[in-house]
């Protein structure tokens, strides 16, 4: 348990670092926040009057220090486009792309693993090949491609699903399977490479030897073996989920944090792109701590010894 | 050591060949597919374990001794090696022609085997007593406490320190020596009949070495079981062997009791392995080698497999291969041997 407690303190460092390059980066982005706020025949004396007003003239230091106040606080502000609280929209978008993000997350292991495993047991069949095979062309494949395809297949040409909206089952079938795609493919070779060694190892020639069947030895011993190194990749999954939100929402309209985020930016809303961007990098951070957690208790030899 | 340190051991074990055989192996052949192409590294091995007896298999790496060993146990490494030819046979029983499931149930019950390296052997996320109990209970109908009270029996009679409080500990948590006493108690806690233990103290630490074989032989004595001991260390082989194999490229080249073997080497590769032993009443010179290297098994040589190496080398050796002949207990291949003389 020390470990994993050490690994908190670090995940506190990296938000509280992360928080000031996210800061300095959108304010160091250029362009102008009265663009967004304010309509184009504004004076430029009122332009300056509401910069003033936002604080936007002060040292940027200064402008940190008052920002995390708030947001410790539990008031990070409004948007500037809309007025909306910013609290208001983490929890409606947040709950899209938590559904969005945890249904991929949940297909990248759910089908990663077994599809790894079965490529794994029947080593250089057709079943391995094809596996193999297509996941090297998913991992080459840009997603915002895939989506492209995905739509232009299942919704445009086939019909048989909506190429964009929210939240029902039926639209998040499309942007889930795209989001998932690339991690199920690194999934389904990792799971099979640490199967394989697995099932090498002189550990398992031990259990061979020890008379114990096939089934048993591939069931118990391998894959508790070869979840490890499984286990210890899901915090770069989360990574790459968060990431490709951006692209994969704004592609289908799904109003997650992603799609929030894209247009913030776009239109020059700092307080919405800063919260947001925040946000996204305590969900990796704390999703790497997750998956460390879940590494130690996975691998005996880094509990603490009795 | 030399030939003469065997001396006290002389007499105390019967020679083995008047029991009954228990492991034979006759004109074992095994193969090795790499890159397409396949080549034979153990090429017609014979070789016979009685009951209560240790028979020591010497050869250098490569020799093909393990494969020999893991052949027994069904357990040469998959799509790599496979047997191509000959017999191998436990109580009369072929093991070869066995199915899987059968095959299974000798493990560990009939027939155990110990592995060199005891780091990577043991199953490092699970503890010690669920895999011995595991095993134990693969093979016997009984409780989880009771299987727990024979992997503890296994544990005490390896000599595992405190073996009771282990049960739980994780393979990372003990040391190699203690890893080793595991592999000792996995194999015998079934009371096995066959005992297979290939380089069971190369890895360990030379301290730990003499009591790990101290505590392999006194098991092997007091249950009785056949031992096939394979190691390249032939100061093992004069301290625990009855009888010993001389493999060489895949080949026995020599079989004898251990106190003849010693004393009187026939074959000029096993007189090379003695003469190389390091002599500590001698303190200078230079350490006795064999020339030449080992045949590669891809291109071996068309007669004597030791012929390029031989310093008694006929013109006969280069174009026929000797056959193992037998003399009693004493088996030899070689057409042209030489009284054997120290240095």
């Amino acid at each position: 348990m020390k470990r994993t407690a050490s690994r908190l303190a670090y995940t506190v460092i990296v938000l509280f670092v992360s928080s000031i390059a996210v800061f300095y980066a959108i304010r160091l982005s250029g362009g102008d926040a009265t663009a967004a706020a304010l309509p184009g025949s504004a004076t430029e004396e009122f332009r300056e009057e509401f910069r003033d007003r936002l604080g936007l003239n002060e040292p940027i230091y200064q402008q940190y220090f008052t920002y995390m106040g708030r947001i410790l606080s539990g008031d990070p502000g409004n948007s500037l486009t809309n007025n909306k609280a910013l609290t208001d929209m983490l929890t409606e978008h947040g709950r899209n792309s938590l559904i969005l993000g945890g249904t991929a997350f949940g297909l990248v292991f759910l089908v990663g693993i077994p599809l790894g495993i079965l490529a794994s047991l029947r080593r250089n069949s057709w079943a391995d090949q094809g596996i193999m095979s297509l996941s090297t062309v998913a991992m080459a494949v840009p997603n915002f491609w895939l989506a492209l395809l995905a739509v232009w297949l299942f919704a445009s040409t086939l019909g048989w699903l909506p190429s964009a909206g929210c939240c029902g089952t039926k639209q998040l079938i499309l942007p889930a399977v795209v989001l998932a795609f690339e991690g199920i493919a690194l999934t389904v070779r990792m799971t099979r490479s640490a199967m394989i060694e697995s099932q090498n190892s002189d550990y398992v020639r031990t259990l061979r030897a020890g008379g114990l069947s096939e089934w048993r030895i591939t069931c118990k011993h391998v894959l508790r073996n070869a979840l490890i190194p499984i286990i210890s990749l899901a915090g770069l999954r989360i990574g790459q989920i968060v990431g490709y939100a951006l692209i994969v929402e704004t592609i289908f309209g799904w109003p997650g944090l992603g799609q929030v985020l894209v247009n913030a930016v776009l239109r020059r809303d700092y307080p919405v792109a800063q919260f947001f961007s925040l946000v996204l990098v305590a969900l990796v951070v704390l999703g790497n701590w997750l998956a460390d957690t879940g590494y130690t208790i996975a691998n005996p030899r880094l509990r603490k010894s009795t | 050591m030399n030939a003469t340190a065997v001396e006290s051991r002389s007499g105390e074990v019967p020679s083995g060949l008047d029991r009954s055989p228990l492991l034979e192996i006759e004109d074992l052949r095994i193969s090795i597919a790499s890159d397409g192409s396949s080549f034979e590294v153990v090429k017609g091995v014979a070789l016979t374990v009685c009951e209560n007896e240790i028979v020591c298999l010497v050869g250098e790496s490569g020799c093909g001794k393990s494969m020999t060993a893991l052949s027994v146990m069904g357990l040469l490494p998959r799509g790599i090696a496979k047997v191509t030819g000959g017999r191998i046979a436990f109580e009369g029983r072929s093991l070869l022609s066995l199915q899987k499931r059968e095959l299974r149930r000798l493990r560990a019950d009939s027939i155990s085997m110990i592995f060199q390296d005891p780091i990577t052997s043991l199953d490092p996320v699970f503890p010690i007593g669920s895999v011995l109990e595991e095993v134990i209970r693969s093979h016997r109908d009984v409780s989880r406490a009771e299987a727990r009270e024979i992997a503890v029996r296994a544990l005490m009679e390896a000599e595992l320190p405190d073996a009771a409080d282990r049960l739980d500990s994780y393979p990372h948590q003990l040391s190699g020596g203690m890893r080793q006493r595991v592999m000792i108690a996995l194999a015998i806690a079934l009371d096995p009949k066959l005992l297979i233990a290939d380089e069971p103290t190369t890895a360990l630490d030379v301290t730990v070495q003499a009591q790990i074989l101290e505590n392999l032989r006194a098991r092997q004595r007091e249950r009785e079981m056949g031992m096939l001991l394979i190691t390249h260390d032939l100061a093992v082989v004069a301290s625990v062997a009855d009888r010993v194999a001389v493999m060489y490229a895949g080949e026995i080249v020599e079989e004898a009791p251990v106190d003849e073997l010693f004393s009187d080497p026939q074959h000029p590769y096993t007189q090379g392995l003695i003469r190389s032993l390091p002599d500590i009443s001698v303190s200078k010179g230079s350490l006795h080698s064999i020339p030449g290297r080992v045949p590669p098994p891809q291109v071996p040589p068309p007669g004597c497999l030791f012929a390029p190496r031989c310093e008694h080398a006929l013109d006969l050796c280069w174009e026929a291969s000797p056959e193992l002949s037998r003399d009693g207990a004493k088996s030899l291949r070689c057409y042209n041997a030489q009284p054997f003389e120290i240095g």
